[in-house]
């Protein structure tokens, strides 16, 4: 479990992470969203004590990070895939990370087998392929074998192949009862792996609910209506709906199914042209959401706190 | 479960009186470092020792060392020894047999400072600097194996081409009729022994450099300025100062290590090289201090 407690990380006058608050439950694949340059890595390196707080606190099974008395034995960590000495090999490189500690050799051997570089582990590191490097970076966190997982954008810049391994790699993880954290700027790679979601913009805690609620809340099911008599069809709905002018005969309605709308025009005799049920992509809520931020920080001078969306 | 907080960097945990968290946890890790399960300092000297060992610098540069010095050494050794006879009885007086066998210190200590810069800098340059923090957070734990393997490495190296190019050194004056050392003689141990001991001390004022600067470019330059570069320009700097600097600049004090012949206007073997020794204290105490205080 991480815990994070009003952190924050002060770059002089830039304020890169703003009195986060959040917590990573075991069990569960918690996704760590915002755009790029919204914190997420200074919060990652934060948690894992490479970076300084300017003040709060991180912890992971209740201590901070520097205090652990094994830490590869409490969280594993993929940061950087590309991190490895060229002309080291996987296994070598393994090794180091294992001897620091203490964990026995046998077990490099195991998770070079486990994440599929068993054949290659002898060869050298820098003739590996990005996939590859982002296997042994993922070998590297699960050495220790610990508890919680934390992994940065790891699905960037990887094949479908990759992508379906790693995904199903971290619910297998979270399957076992650890803690995984997992973070990226799409949303659509979210979507698919979290149980439970964290959005930051600029370094502030956005939205904090579990998949589930964020889909419930922002998929807004919308159906669009094409009829010569948009006029008429629109003051038949806008008593009950919301209904938007797209066009002189096209119309948006949120809150009605499209054959509930189909009925009320027949009954009523408008003739639709159109009715087409539509799904606001989350990728578009996301992106509002994080633009919002961006918004509410230039007033937030003046005005007051930005706007939280918190499910629990 | 357990709530400690994370200080900012600012705010030092060290030194507070009575019981604070920061003792009290140090507690808790003792006593789980008894239970085993623990990481400890032996275990980070480990990982250290296999980093050194599979970096291919390593072997590289221990090679090199031992083949120019050695080279060196016989090329120095019969040309001085060809032109001792010709030189006048004053130049004779000061002729300095030790000295000219292991002259290759000069590069060897670019060399291993090298190697000791290249033991810190390799991981800011491949990034595995992070998987290094995350395996062992005590970053004064990582600074000091490194240290230690380094010294491991670099004194035997130190030793062995000292001893290397005192032989070959020797012979060659030897072959050339020119007064030369035995290894019975009591300089010949001081200026072997210390010589490895030089370079050890340049493997770790690498390593300080490297630390501090973080690019393997920026500091072999470093190097090549502070342990060459100085040198032979110190005595064009206005009066005292050149005085001051060919008397205590810490690798030309450093170098009396190796000479058999005492020029009374320079420290003396034992006491140059204690300011070379010094100087690197300083330093790895600077390095560390960095280390400690800057986000990886």
């Amino acid at each position: 479990m991480i815990e994070v407690r009003g952190l924050t990380k002060r770059y002089g006058e830039v304020v890169a992470v703003d009195e986060l608050t959040f917590a990573v439950r075991p069990g569960e694949v918690t996704g760590f969203l915002g755009p790029n340059g919204a914190g997420k890595s200074t919060t990652l390196r934060m948690i894992l004590g490479l970076d300084a707080a300017t003040s709060g606190t991180a912890t992971v099974s209740g201590r901070p990070y520097s205090a652990q008395p094994a830490p590869l034995k409490a969280v594993g960590a993929l940061l950087d895939p590309g991190a490895v000495l060229p002309s080291r090999t996987a296994f070598h490189h393994l090794m180091a990370l294992a001897a620091g500690n203490g964990i026995p050799r046998a077990r490099v051997g195991e998770v070079l087998a486990e994440v599929g570089l068993e054949k290659v582990g002898r060869r050298r590191a820098g003739a590996y392929s990005l996939g590859m490097r982002q296997r042994l970076g993922i070998a590297a966190a699960l050495l220790g074998d610990p508890p919680v997982l934390v992994f940065d954008e790891p699905l960037n810049g990887l094949d479908p192949e990759g992508i379906v391994w790693i995904r199903s790699l971290m619910r297998r993880m979270a399957a076992e009862g650890r803690a995984v954290l997992m973070s990226s700027h799409l949303m659509s790679e979210t979507e698919l792996t979290a149980d439970h979601l964290i959005v930051i913009g600029r370094g502030k805690l956005i939205a904090d609910m579990t998949m589930k609620d964020f889909i419930a809340a922002h998929s807004e099911r919308e159906v669009l209506v094409r009829t010569p008599q948009a006029e008429v069809l629109r003051e038949l709905l806008a008593s009950a709906v919301g209904v938007r002018v797209e066009d002189r005969d096209t119309l948006v309605v949120t809150g009605l199914e499209a054959a509930e709308i189909g009925a009320l025009a027949s009954m009523s005799g408008v003739e639709l042209h159109e009715l087409t049920p539509r799904q606001v992509s989350l990728e578009k809520v996301f992106m509002d959401l994080t633009s919002e931020a961006v918004e509410y920080r230039t007033e937030q001078m003046e005005r007051t706190e930005p706007e939280k969306v918190t499910g629990r | 479960m357990r709530q400690t907080t994370v200080r900012p960097a600012s705010e030092p945990t060290r030194f507070r009186p009575g019981r604070s968290p920061a003792r009290r946890l140090r507690a808790v890790r003792r006593r789980e470092r008894e239970a085993g399960g623990a990481a400890s300092f032996a275990h980070c000297l480990h990982a250290e020792w296999i980093k050194i060992r599979t970096m291919r610098s390593t072997l590289y540069v221990l090679l090199g060392t031992l083949a120019f010095c050695a080279g060196l050494a016989a090329l120095n050794g019969s040309s001085a020894g060809d032109e001792f006879a010709g030189l006048s009885p004053a130049d004779q007086a000061v002729f300095d047999p030790l000295a000219t066998s292991l002259r290759g210190y000069l590069i060897a200590q670019i060399t291993l400072g090298l190697l000791g810069g290249l033991v810190i800098t390799s991981e800011y340059g491949a990034r595995t600097i992070v998987s290094t923090l995350t395996s062992v957070p005590h970053r004064g734990r990582v600074l000091t194996s490194k240290a230690v393997v380094l010294v491991a490495v670099a004194f035997p190296t130190g030793l062995v081409v000292s001893l290397t190019g005192f032989l070959v050194g020797q012979a060659a004056l030897s072959g050339a009729g020119a007064p030369h050392l035995a290894l019975s003689d009591g300089e010949a141990l001081r200026g072997i022994f210390g010589g490895g001991l030089y370079l050890a001390l340049a493997g770790l004022f690498g390593l300080a450099l490297g630390t501090v600067i973080r690019s393997t470019t920026a500091t072999v330059t470093t190097l090549f300025g502070v342990m060459l570069i100085v040198q032979p320009f110190a005595p064009a700097l206005p009066g005292g100062l050149g005085d001051w600097v060919t008397t205590y600049w810490p690798p030309i004090a450093g170098g009396q290590i190796i000479t058999s012949y005492q020029d009374p206007d320079l420290l003396t073997p034992w006491a140059g090289l204690g300011v070379m020794a010094g100087c690197v204290a300083v330093m790895m105490g600077a390095a560390h201090a960095v280390f400690r205080k800057r986000d990886a």
